[in-house]
């Protein structure tokens, strides 16, 4: 189950296949992504691959003492590109693997250009999704429907995602989905008919409970992706924006050379895997005993090197100390402008009234508080247009709704029209109207009771009270308490067993605070695996671009500003 | 205990141990305990005796399953149970997924192509053969023409109207021109010419690759061997010449191209670039030090330990062989960095790019194999290894003797408590009889006991112990000896079990008190902030006052956080704590035993029971032992009193600490941030990954042509100095190493000049310069 390891799986086995002896990767846009994700350059270089190159990339020379590893996404592009580099050449033997089902007569046309009969290897390799961690992939898809239906591009985009990643984890699912969402079916319909259709392939070993795959939508929980993080990763995510494992720190002020982009990946950082779900208190403290840690290992500058010995120490060390030296600051750096960015925007009181708007149902309070902050003058546009979004999420219906009255303040407050139109836009899209299931007030009487003892207990941590509304579905789905007929099964057959092992898919993207909250159930709850996956993966940011580009709302005007989707910050 | 079950509850608030009340905070909890249950130690007893049950019972029902060897599993039950379920980084590993071969369906169609295509180039050939097979400038035209005509049926003139290629009709001034390879027409701009040599080339390597053909699954259809003979058929046809074609052929371009790509090929298969060579050589190297590495590391490590397995000049033979290889690796990549630089027109950038990549990886190889090469003891400092090893060895003898006597001090103990025990009446007592005689001939612990006696769990290696006696009994057939020492068993087994609970059970909780920890300190890191805010602005508006009087209630809980968590851990008192203190009275077993007989047992229902009064022993030192946070109060109150600037200076928020810290360092920093490219996987190096493809272009202009250190370091070239330097015994090794070192700080030196940090090259320069010095010195002193 673990996606990570499924990917370097595939991308290992190719290169072992190809035996010895010098060789380039040959990729294709998506897979270079894919496959950066599980592998570092010094690793992959080990393995005798020296070269990286675009297929369809025009300054490639003809370089016959190398082997050439193809990895690619089946397109139609990718085909009509490979046809020509078969037809002359340029290395001396090829190895191709497609990264889902490619169709017959593709292959045929393919074996046909290869008349120099150059290629010793054509095969299927699933790893057709980026593995973010180890439970939790993304397809890097923005806005993936058009209004409530899906785009059809994204629709067999997510399809062939989703089915890959079934095939790299050998699950064939039964198939829960979301009944309020359309798409959620819609999608959950194409999957299955892949698993129809390609039903050879599907036919793992079979276990005992067999694999669940449960279909989300994003509407259904509009709040999640509005709140700001604490936790080391969620929180990079929000405040500086994650791509592919990096991060663009270009914008920091006095940014060094080297560290306009950095890469933070768990597989082979160290600090960042032990730190990454922890909050931000907890990294401060240990970014510090990682400095001192490293002060003591750091050569003294003006250190004689008086006798072998002293020499011989500094050369040994100093491959290592290099290596320690880039983590530190690579994390000094990115801490120091996460703390930077919390004081500016001073998002400790912003964060503390998002979570009272998306935790608890006091509305003057939160009404009142709102108003304070859109008023000080601290507090950014973004940081003000979420508040009023949340807002508006939480008491859409309630009487003493003053929403008007909190856009003539946004008005007042100089924010651009663009987010206030943005704001009836997620109502729009994650509104009363369109949820399936009651976001904000607890349904049976043990959530009842619970909200009550938190009420009379007072929160641990006014930060991180908000659990996503994901927790609640799986904690239901795993003690098989979730309901059939808002969560209905594909298909006749239904699970009789607590699932297992589960695939949880959220359509419009997933978030790191959900992909926390499943490491804590994976952590805490015995005999149970979850997988998550999404579209993407939601900053607050990118989600509203991708309520944007759903063109829900305000449908003509807005459209063009969907197409700027500049780096996220 | 109850909690157990629901891990989310155990972590709110401070529970009171004994009415399970939730209360605010600790202070809240003291003053809680102190007027409530001050003097209720009976009932504490009765409280704790029920926890420990319900703890005993959920241990049970993790432990149904592992039946008899229950010492054995426990550990490892007892790891899921503190997390319940598993990281997804632990998951265990998976399989290969699904993957499907198109392979043969690719075969299928290609070979139906392909025979076609080898076909269509085999005839080509042999009429090209043909065409040459005679001497063409000693024949007059029109017997070449009759030849040519001969080997391809020429295409009838009159059905071919219009040029085929480029579509020019044809007139007396457009004259149509036959292709001589396949006979068809077309204009003469169209039409190709083949040299003589250029034939020769292909029509030679075919009659030397047809006996063996070129690819492996080349189609049986290719033609074998060419016949002769068909010159024979000379005609008499004359014909109107337009130009006689002595040293050339006429073809049309398709022909040709065909014959072009088949050129290629044949080039290809009989070059081989200077880079493979090399780099043949340097995988070479590399294997063989894989090889020999392990090898070496294995005998130095002996060595060093004073171990006599290995001979000492055969390992030092070893790596001077190990360096050597080394050293080869490192030329052999230089001189692939550097291949075609000085060519005129430079190399293509991905050329380029190859051999930097091949010479990165090969630094990274020497990095990680060789420099890790742990060094020799000398001779002086292998005797003296040997004589310590010896010491050591004495020192671990006299140890083992002594383990063994004490174990047979604590059986013979337990074998006269149990006769005490017998005494006190029963059945027993006629059991109990032998006593005295065993004292003689007391069971010994069975040679297997000297492995087990590593068990770091006193109990369990009492365990073992008994379990061999009951072996010893059983092969003797005292079968009454064997029941008592079964019963003995039993009860050890069952203390040991419920001190395995009750490690879990305090895992469990501290598992949830650290979580509880880690939350209160964000809850602290923003309090600070706050805090902060609130002395910068002054403003006492009413929201910040009754944060900052929240602020004051959870402090004290909070500055100490990291000094006394086994003083959380009492107050949130679970049995955990105990159990500190009852592992702490069972390191030394006899003691317990001893308390024992002072009790009257009634008989085995009660054995499980056993330790009970142990642990509310350690309970009750606990409750006594809980004062610490009296030592803590006079200091606590008055932090409370003056709550805000002096109590908060020192820490104001991680955040602002790090900012005030970070600035610093980070000028330090500068130089040593600076990711070598060649060392930091994970840092910033400059990654191929990129989708953006900037790198290629940008790099092939800083390639290290002017003032490349490493063409300095090919100069010094490390063979020559290795025969220069091997007469000299001692030396050599050294000397070795030092212009190791060299060449690995010119390779910093350039990598810190590529990424331009000069701070650095500076300080690495510096090394240089000293070890280029020491090395003169030592050559002036060994010449």
């Amino acid at each position: 189950m673990n996606v990570v390891f499924a990917v370097k799986q595939y991308v290992s086995k190719m290169i072992e296949d190809s035996g010895p002896g010098m060789k380039v990767l040959l990729m294709d846009k998506e897979t270079t992504g894919i496959v950066s994700m599980v592998y570092t350059q010094s690793e992959i270089l080990q393995k005798e691959v020296y070269l990286f190159e675009r297929i369809d990339s025009q300054n490639r020379e003809v370089m016959k003492h190398l082997k050439a590893i193809c990895f690619l996404r089946p397109t139609k592009e990718n085909v009509g590109y490979l046809i020509q580099e078969l037809r002359r050449p340029k290395y001396s033997i090829y190895f191709i693997y497609f990264s889902n089902v490619i169709s017959k007569s593709d292959v045929k046309s393919l074996a046909e250009a290869d008349e120099q009969e150059v290629v010793a290897e054509v095969q299927e390799f699933y790893g057709d999704y980026i593995a973010v961690n180890p439970h939790l992939f993304s397809l890097n898809i923005l806005g993936c429907c058009q209004g409530r239906n899906w785009d059809p591009a994204q629709l067999s985009r997510t399809t062939q995602g989703l089915t890959a990643l079934l095939l790299s984890l050998k699950k064939c699912p039964m198939i829960r989905y979301q009944l309020s969402s359309e798409a959620a079916k819609r999608l959950a319909e194409c999957v299955k008919q892949v698993i129809t259709k390609e039903y050879e392939l599907f036919e793992f070993r079979r276990t005992e409970v067999p694999p669940l795959l449960l279909i989300l939508d994003r509407c259904d929980d509009a709040i999640t992706p509005l709140l700001n993080q604490w936790t080391y990763q969620a929180m990079v995510h929000e405040l500086l924006g994650i791509n592919n494992n990096r991060i663009d720190l270009s914008r920091v002020p006095g940014i060094s050379k080297d560290l306009r982009e950095v890469v933070l990946s768990a597989e082979n950082d160290e600090f960042y895997a032990n730190n990454m779900y922890l909050n931000f208190a907890e990294i401060g403290s240990n970014i510090k005993n990682l400095m001192e840690d490293f002060q003591k290992k750091k050569p003294k500058e003006q250190q004689k090197l008086e006798s072998i010995a002293d020499m011989k120490a500094f050369v040994e060390n100093y491959p290592q100390f290099k290596k320690m030296s880039g983590t530190v600051s690579k994390h000094v750096t990115v801490v120091g402008e996460l703390s930077r960015l919390v004081s500016e925007r001073n998002l400790l009181e912003v964060s503390e009234v998002e979570q009272e708007l998306a935790c608890q149902n006091d509305h003057s309070s939160a009404l009142q508080n709102v108003k304070r902050l859109l008023q000080n003058p601290k507090v950014t546009e973004f940081d003000a247009a979420r508040l009023v979004m949340l807002y508006a999420l939480h008491y859409e219906r309630h009487s003493s709704n003053s929403l008007p009255g909190l856009m003539m303040d946004l008005r007042n407050k100089g924010v651009s029209e663009k987010y206030r139109k943005l704001v009836s836009a997620v109502v729009e899209y994650g509104g009363k109207r369109v949820r399936g299931s009651d976001l904000f007030s607890p349904k049976d009487a043990v959530a009842i009771t619970k909200q009550f003892l938190k009420g009379l207990k007072g929160v641990e941590n006014v930060y991180t009270q908000h659990q996503p509304f994901l927790h609640e579905t799986l904690d239901h789905l795993i003690k098989g308490k979730l309901k059939e007929n808002v969560y209905p099964y594909l298909g006749p057959s239904t699970l009789r067993d607590r699932p297992q092992d589960i695939i949880v898919f959220i359509i419009g993207g997933a978030t790191y605070e959900e992909a926390l909250t499943v490491y804590n159930l994976n952590r805490t709850t015995p005999g149970v695996r979850i997988v998550l996956g999404g579209t993407t993966v939601h900053n607050t940011k990118s989600f509203l671009e991708e309520v944007l580009a759903s063109g829900l709302h305000s449908r003509s005007r807005e459209s063009s500003q969907v197409t700027s989707r500049s780096a996220s910050r | 205990m109850a909690s157990l079950d629901d891990p989310g509850e155990v972590r709110e608030g401070f529970l009171c141990p004994l009415c399970l009340k939730n209360l605010q905070s600790f202070y809240q909890l003291q003053s809680h305990y102190e007027e409530e249950h001050s003097g209720e130690d009976r009932d504490v007893k009765g409280q704790i005796k029920s926890l420990v049950q319900k703890a005993k019972k959920a241990k049970n029902r993790l432990l149904k399953r592992e039946g008899d060897d229950r010492a054995e599993s426990g550990t490892q039950g007892y790891e899921s149970f503190s997390y319940g379920g598993v990281d997804p980084y632990m998951w265990e590993p998976q399989e290969l997924g699904a993957v499907r071969s198109h392979l043969s369906d690719f075969k299928k169609h290609r070979a139906a192509r392909i025979d076609h295509y080898v076909v269509e180039v085999n005839k080509l050939i042999i009429r090209l053969e043909k065409l040459t097979a005679f001497d063409r400038t000693n024949t007059e035209s029109a017997k070449i023409r009759a030849i040519e005509k001969s080997v391809v049926p020429w295409v009838n003139d009159q059905d071919v109207p219009f040029c085929p290629d480029c579509g020019n009709k044809f007139s007396i001034r457009n004259r149509r021109h036959h292709c001589r390879l396949c006979g068809s027409i077309m204009c003469k701009k169209c039409m190709e010419l083949i040299s003589l040599p250029f034939a020769n080339k292909l029509t030679s390597a075919s009659k030397d690759s047809l006996s063996t053909h070129t690819s492996p699954s080349q189609s049986p259809n290719s033609v074998h061997g060419s016949r002769r003979g068909s010159i024979s058929s000379v005609s008499s046809v004359s014909s109107v010449l337009d130009e006689k074609d002595d040293d050339r052929i006429r073809c049309c371009t398709h022909c040709k191209d065909t014959l072009l790509k088949r050129e290629q090929q044949i080039d290809e298969k009989e070059h081989t670039p200077d880079i493979v060579k090399l780099y043949e050589k340097l995988r070479l190297c590399m294997e063989k030090v894989d090889q020999k590495a392990p090898e070496y590391i294995r005998m130095a490590a002996s060595l060093n330990a004073g171990e006599t397995t290995y001979n000492l000049e055969h390992a030092g033979d070893l790596r001077v062989e190990v360096q050597k290889v080394y050293e080869l690796i490192d030329a052999l990549s230089k001189k692939i960095l550097t291949l075609g630089l000085n060519q005129d027109p430079p190399p293509h950038p991905n050329t380029l790019r190859l051999q930097r990549m091949i010479r990165y990886s090969a630094t990274l190889f020497v990095q990680e194999k060789l420099l890790g090469l742990m060094s020799l003891p000398t001779r002086e400092q292998f005797e003296e290894l040997k004589k310590k090893r010896k010491q050591e060895m004495e020192r671990k003898k006299i140890l083992e003797r002594q383990v063994d006597l004490e174990s047979q001090r604590r059986f013979e103990e337990r074998q006269s408590d149990l006769a005490s025990r017998a005494a006190n009446g029963d059945v027993v007592s006629l059991q109990g009889g032998p006593a005295p005689l065993r004292k003689a001939e007391g069971w010994l612990p069975l040679s297997g006991s000297q492995g087990q006696s590593e068990d770091s769990d006193p109990l369990l290696q009492q365990i073992h112990n008994i379990t061999s006696f009951i072996r010893q009994a059983k092969a003797a057939g005292r079968t009454d000896e064997v029941r008592t020492l079964q019963e003995n068993l039993r009860q050890l087994q069952d203390e040991y079990d419920q001190q395995q609970t009750e490690k879990a059970i305090e895992l469990s909780r501290r598992q949830a008190e650290e979580e509880d920890l880690q939350r209160e300190q964000l809850q602290r890191l923003c309090e600070r902030e706050w805090e902060r805010e609130r002395e910068q602005f002054r403003a006492a508006s009413l929201h910040t006052r009754t944060r900052s009087l929240d602020f004051r209630e959870i402090r004290p809980f909070q500055l100490e956080p990291s000094r006394e968590p086994p003083t959380h851990l009492a107050y949130a008192l679970d049995l955990g704590s105990s159990s500190v203190q009852s592992s702490a009275a069972l390191e030394t077993p006899s003691p317990i035993t001893a308390l024992e007989p002072v009790r009257v047992w009634s008989g085995p229902p009660a054995i499980g029971q056993e330790s009970f009064p142990q642990s509310i022993m350690s309970q009750q030192n606990e409750l006594a032992s809980l004062n610490p946070f009296d030592e803590e109060d006079p200091s606590s109150p008055t932090a409370e009193g003056t709550t805000s600037p002096p109590a908060t200076e020192p820490s104001f928020g991680p955040s602002a600490y790090i900012l005030k810290e970070y600035n610093p360092f980070e000028e330090e920093e500068e130089e040593g941030v600076a990711g070598n490219p060649f060392t930091n996987p994970d840092g910033p190096a400059p990654n191929p990954f990129d989708e953006e493809d900037e790198d290629p272009h940008q790099r092939p202009s800083s390639p290290p042509v002017p003032g490349n250190p490493f063409e300095e370091g090919t100069c010094t070239n490390p063979f020559e100095m290795d025969s220069d330097s091997e007469p000299e015994g001692e030396e050599p090794i050294e000397e070795e190493l030092l212009l190791q070192q060299i060449d690995n700080i010119k390779a910093y030196i350039f990598d810190a000049k590529q990424c331009g940090r000069l701070d650095e090259v500076e300080v690495l320069t510096e090394n240089l310069r000293e070890l280029k010095r020491t090395l003169a010195k030592q050559k002036g002193g060994t010449h």
